[in-house]
């Protein structure tokens, strides 16, 4: 992005009367240069570790890899083919320091495993930040009316699974505990239930009591859920304690309807969306005292919050009629900016578990959108109706 | 009755712990070839009274009545307020109520397909109990009016542009036989 400043006047050595043109070139954060060519790969599976981590250094946003010896940064090491498997030994050296790294995969998707983990370990080490490799994305497929299903995805947009074969309506996927485990909320009953599932594996009924059931985000204590029912005659946010099976109501607004929950990092607060005052918008409650605080007056309309590890909240916003990515702070102070580079009518944005990157839905696919300034990465190429995108914290 | 399998989801519940493993693949209808059970197979959950949320929906526990067509009720883009050219519909489902005792009704709520699915969701909820509120107010029994929203999941009609979206944006009405 270039942003040009025009200013007429005497400054400097500057010709009186002439403009002079400042340039703020805006490139996303600086990359440190790294060479993967000590890397030695004689068979397929050492070429798909190294093909694997340099999407990976590069979707990090910290990394430029480079073809030649020429790096701050080298990994050098053995690939050696195991069969099915793959035997790593590396090690990676950057200006006074290096780390030794040595992995044994079984599969070809513990190779990508393997070098998902080493990806992040680089960011830590060198970058001191939150990797993001390693993580995954719950996605939606809607292929057409009350006909969907929900997949995940590695944060590269590779070993894409499928995870249910309901075809019916599905709603908002979120990640659960950990990197297996799901919620989302399912039509397939004939009315919304939400669902509790693991990867590859079984599901149950979260909550499934007369009218809706929907929401379903875990604290990051792991031990309440904030959820959308409206068992009481309207919908309403709650939370429910996995240690004594209760529900607390957290909104009363017999004229609003609640969605999209998601907790602060601290767990102290929930963002979430209400249409209280007409049109939805992002609103703020502070768990212990149930006070709820609007966050969000520009746009016509503010959906989907998302809350980062550095306390940054990230929402669609609807202005001039399309949806656009936008991030503010949570303590309402009104200031917020919009994503930059991100593709038109960009929508339900989820922050990626380093607090940098954004991935969101748009032109039936997803995004990566990086808030430091790089451009907006397509994360998924095969065709479908991609939607709902949470990314695993 | 309680049975062997809900109670291990009520313990998986209560520890936080994920149901891994077997006995419990078949147990909600997550293949084509499985039953859909109702709400017994949620794990019990405590409400803010202190007692169990309780509450049968009558997709799970009645039959569904065919045959009667009761007209949809429309609303305006990003509302659930009832337009006064609708009430009149909500009155004929009233009187449809009053004279066959043996009906419930579910109200399901709808959006068009523009914004964000988890806000249409709660949307056509509102939608829904909009609609409800009003047939309590005719008096018709509260417990005879259950609701469900598709949110912009099951539109009546395919397309964009207002005339398809001010079709989706209903009320509709589903009959049972208590």
């Amino acid at each position: 992005m270039v942003l040009v400043l025009l200013l007429c006047g005497g400054v400097g050595s500057q010709v009186q009367g002439e403009p002079l043109q400042i340039s703020i070139v805006k490139e996303g954060a600086k990359k440190d240069s790294v060479s993967l060519s000590g890397l030695r790969a004689s068979g397929p599976n050492g070429q798909l570790f190294v093909q694997t981590l340099t999407r990976d250094l590069e979707l990090s946003g910290w990394f430029k890899v480079s073809t030649g010896r020429e790096g701050t940064i080298t990994v050098v090491g053995g690939l050696l083919e195991t069969g099915s498997g793959l035997q790593t030994s590396t090690k990676v050296t950057w200006p006074g320091k290096n780390f030794n790294w040595a992995r044994n995969a079984a599969s070809k998707a513990e190779v990508r495993q393997a070098a998902h983990t080493l990806a992040d370990e680089m960011v830590k080490q060198i970058k001191n930040e939150t990797g993001m490799a390693s993580s995954r994305i719950v996605f939606i497929n809607r292929r057409g009316s009350n006909n969907g299903d929900v997949y995940v995805c590695d944060a590269d947009g590779g070993s894409m699974f499928q995870v249910t074969h309901d075809s019916a309506g599905v709603i908002g996927p979120l990640w659960g505990i950990n990197r297996n485990d799901i919620l989302y909320t399912s039509l397939k009953p004939g009315y919304p239930t939400l669902l509790r599932q693991t990867i590859g594996g079984s599901r149950r009924p979260l909550a499934s009591f007369k009218g809706l059931n929907t929401g379903g985000a875990f604290s990051p204590d792991q031990r309440r859920i904030a959820l959308i029912l409206s068992y009481q005659g309207n919908a309403e946010l709650y939370v429910l304690d996995l240690g004594t099976s209760k529900v607390t109501r957290m909104t009363t607004t017999p004229s609003g309807a609640e969605s999209s929950p998601c907790w602060s990092p601290d767990g102290k607060s929930i963002a979430y969306v209400s249409d209280r005052d007409k049109a939805p918008h992002v609103y703020v409650v502070d768990v212990a005292t149930r006070v709820s605080k609007r966050l969000t007056y520009k746009g016509s309309q503010n959906v989907n919050p998302s809350w980062s590890c550095k306390d940054k909240i990230c929402y669609a916003t609807l202005r001039n009629g399309i949806f656009q990515i936008a991030m503010m702070s949570p303590s309402g102070d009104g200031s917020s900016e919009l994503i930059s580079g991100q593709p038109e009518g960009s929508e339900d944005p989820s922050w990626a578990p380093n607090g940098r990157h954004i991935i969101c839905s748009a032109r039936n696919t997803l995004y990566i959108l990086d808030s430091l300034g790089d451009p907006a990465v397509r994360l998924i190429q095969s065709s479908g109706n991609w939607r709902s995108p949470d990314w695993s914290k | 009755m309680m049975n062997s399998r809900m109670m291990i989801a009520n313990i998986a519940l209560v520890c936080g712990l994920l149901m891994v493993g077997t006995g419990c693949e078949s147990w909600w209808g997550g293949d084509e070839t499985s039953d859909t059970p109702g709400i017994t197979d949620v794990p019990n959950v405590i409400g803010e009274d202190g007692k169990n949320i309780t509450g049968t929906r009558f997709e799970d526990t009645c039959k569904k009545v065919e045959g009667i067509t009761l007209a949809p009720v429309y609303f305006a883009f990003d509302s659930y307020a009832l337009a006064p050219s609708e009430t009149a519909k909500i009155e004929q489902v009233a009187k449809h109520l009053l004279a066959n005792e043996s009906h419930v009704l579910v109200v399901e709520g709808h959006c068009d397909a523009r914004g964000s699915a988890e806000y249409n969701l709660a949307l056509g909820e509102n939608r829904a109990q909009a609609i409800r509120g009003h047939l309590v107010n005719l008096g018709v029994d509260g417990n005879r009016l259950q609701t469900r929203s598709f949110g912009s999941e099951k539109p009546a009609m395919a397309g964009s542009g207002e005339a398809v979206w001010k079709m989706n944006r209903r009320g509709e009405f589903a009959l049972y036989q208590k």
